[in-house]
C-alpha cells in the first residue's frame, strides 16, 4: 500500500483515490452496457451508456475539485488529474459510440467483430482498474500494462479486418456510411486511450519510488 | 476465461486443387500464416496449409509453387479441440502434437484457430488478472 502509505493519511486523499476507483469502475459498467446493448441490439440499453457518462462526469469533477483543494503532494496533482482526463476521454469516446450505434444500422457483416472488440473493450477497461488497485499497492505494473498492450494490439488486428470488411458495404448516402465509419472508429480507438491512461498510471507509480 | 476470447475467428479457406503459389497469394495479401484446404467433394474433410509447409515443402525443395497443388503439400486432418476446453488442456494437445496452431471447432464447423502467440498472449493476461475473476 506504497501510495495509501504516502500520501492518503488525509481524509481527502482517501476520497479522492475511492473516486477514482468509482470512476473506473463506472467506466467498466458503460463498456458492460454497450457490449450487452450491441449484442442484444437493445437501443435503450445503449442511451444507458449516455446517462452513465454524465455520472462520470461528476465524479470527474468532484475528483478534480478535491484535487484542486489540496488533496495530495502537489507534484502528484497534475498527472493524477491528467489521469482523471483521461479515463473521462475514454467515458467521451464510448458515449459518442454509442450515439453513432443509434444512428447507425450496424451491418450483419461487420457485427460479430464488433461484438468482438466490445468484449475487450471491457476486458481492457477491467485491466485498468486492476493496474490502478496494484498501484495502490505499490506492486510492480510491468505485467499489468503488458497485458493492456496485448489486449490493444489484439483490438488494432480486429480493426484492420473490419476496416477491409467495411469497404465491401454498400452505403446508400455519405452520411450513413460517415456514421457508420465514426462507430468503427470510436470502438476501436477507446484501447488506445486506456493504453495512455495505463501509461499514466506506470509514471505516477515510477514517480512514487 | 474462456477459449473463446483468445482465439481467432477470422478463418480463410483455400481449395486443395489450387496451386501452392495461390496460397502463397492469399496468405501475403491477408497477412496470415495458414490457410484451411477444402477437398472438392469433402465437405466435411479439411486439411491446413501453413507458411513452415511451404517453405519446407516446396520453396525449400526448389519445387515451382506454381505447379504443385495445394492438397500435396498440407496437412490432414486438422487438430480440432472444443471449445469448452480450458487453456492447460490446449497447451498439452498443441505439445502433444507438436503443431503450432490448433483449430477450435464444433460439431463439424471450424470456429477459430488458437496459435503459440494467442496462448502465450493469454497466459500473460491470466497471470496479469490475478483473483480478479474470482
Amino acid at each position: 500500500m506504497i501510495l495509501e502509505k504516502i500520501l492518503s493519511k488525509g481524509k481527502k486523499e482517501r476520497g479522492v483515490i475511492e473516486n477514482i476507483r468509482r470512476h473506473i469502475k463506472l467506466l467498466c459498467t458503460a463498456f458492460e452496457t454497450f457490449k450487452s446493448a450491441l449484442e442484444t441490439n437493445n437501443r435503450n440499453l445503449m442511451r444507458n451508456v449516455v446517462d452513465l457518462e454524465r455520472e462520470g462526469d461528476s465524479i470527474r469533477r468532484e475528483i478534480i475539485s478535491s484535487i484542486y483543494e489540496g488533496a495530495f503532494l502537489p507534484y502528484l496533482r497534475p498527472d493524477l488529474c491528467k489521469f482523471v482526463e483521461i479515463v473521462d476521454d475514454v467515458f467521451d469516446l464510448v458515449k459518442d459510440t454509442a450515439s453513432h450505434y443509434l444512428d447507425a444500422e450496424i451491418p450483419d457483416q461487420i457485427k460479430g467483430e464488433c461484438v468482438k472488440v466490445a468484449l475487450l473493450n471491457v476486458r481492457i477497461c477491467e485491466m485498468l482498474l486492476i493496474t490502478f488497485e496494484a498501484m495502490l499497492e505499490g506492486k510492480d505494473l510491468r505485467e499489468k500494462t503488458l497485458a493492456i498492450r496485448i489486449y490493444e494490439k489484439r483490438i488494432d488486428d480486429i480493426k484492420f479486418s473490419l476496416i477491409k470488411e467495411a469497404r465491401e458495404i454498400p452505403t446508400r448516402n455519405f452520411w450513413e456510411g460517415k456514421i457508420l465509419s465514426d462507430f468503427m472508429s470510436g470502438l476501436t480507438m477507446i484501447s488506445d486511450i486506456i493504453e495512455d491512461a495505463s501509461d499514466y498510471l506506470q509514471m505516477i507509480n515510477v514517480s512514487m519510488r | 476465461m474462456k477459449l473463446e476470447e483468445f482465439m481467432t475467428t477470422k478463418i480463410e479457406f483455400i481449395d486443395g486443387d489450387g496451386s501452392v503459389y495461390d496460397a502463397i497469394e492469399k496468405m501475403v495479401d491477408r497477412r496470415i500464416r495458414s490457410l484451411v484446404v477444402r477437398f472438392p467433394g469433402k465437405e466435411t474433410e479439411h486439411g491446413v496449409i501453413t507458411a513452415r509447409d511451404i517453405v519446407f515443402r516446396a520453396l525449400a525443395k526448389e519445387i515451382n509453387p506454381k505447379s504443385i497443388k495445394i492438397s500435396e503439400i498440407a496437412s490432414k486432418p486438422l487438430f480440432c479441440v472444443d471449445s469448452s476446453m480450458t487453456l492447460d488442456e490446449v497447451t498439452r494437445v498443441m505439445e502433444e502434437h507438436n503443431v503450432a496452431r490448433i483449430f477450435v471447432c464444433e460439431r463439424e464447423n471450424i470456429i477459430g484457430v488458437i496459435s503459440l502467440l494467442d496462448l502465450m498472449a493469454a497466459t500473460l493476461i491470466i497471470r496479469a488478472r490475478g483473483d480478479y475473476d474470482t
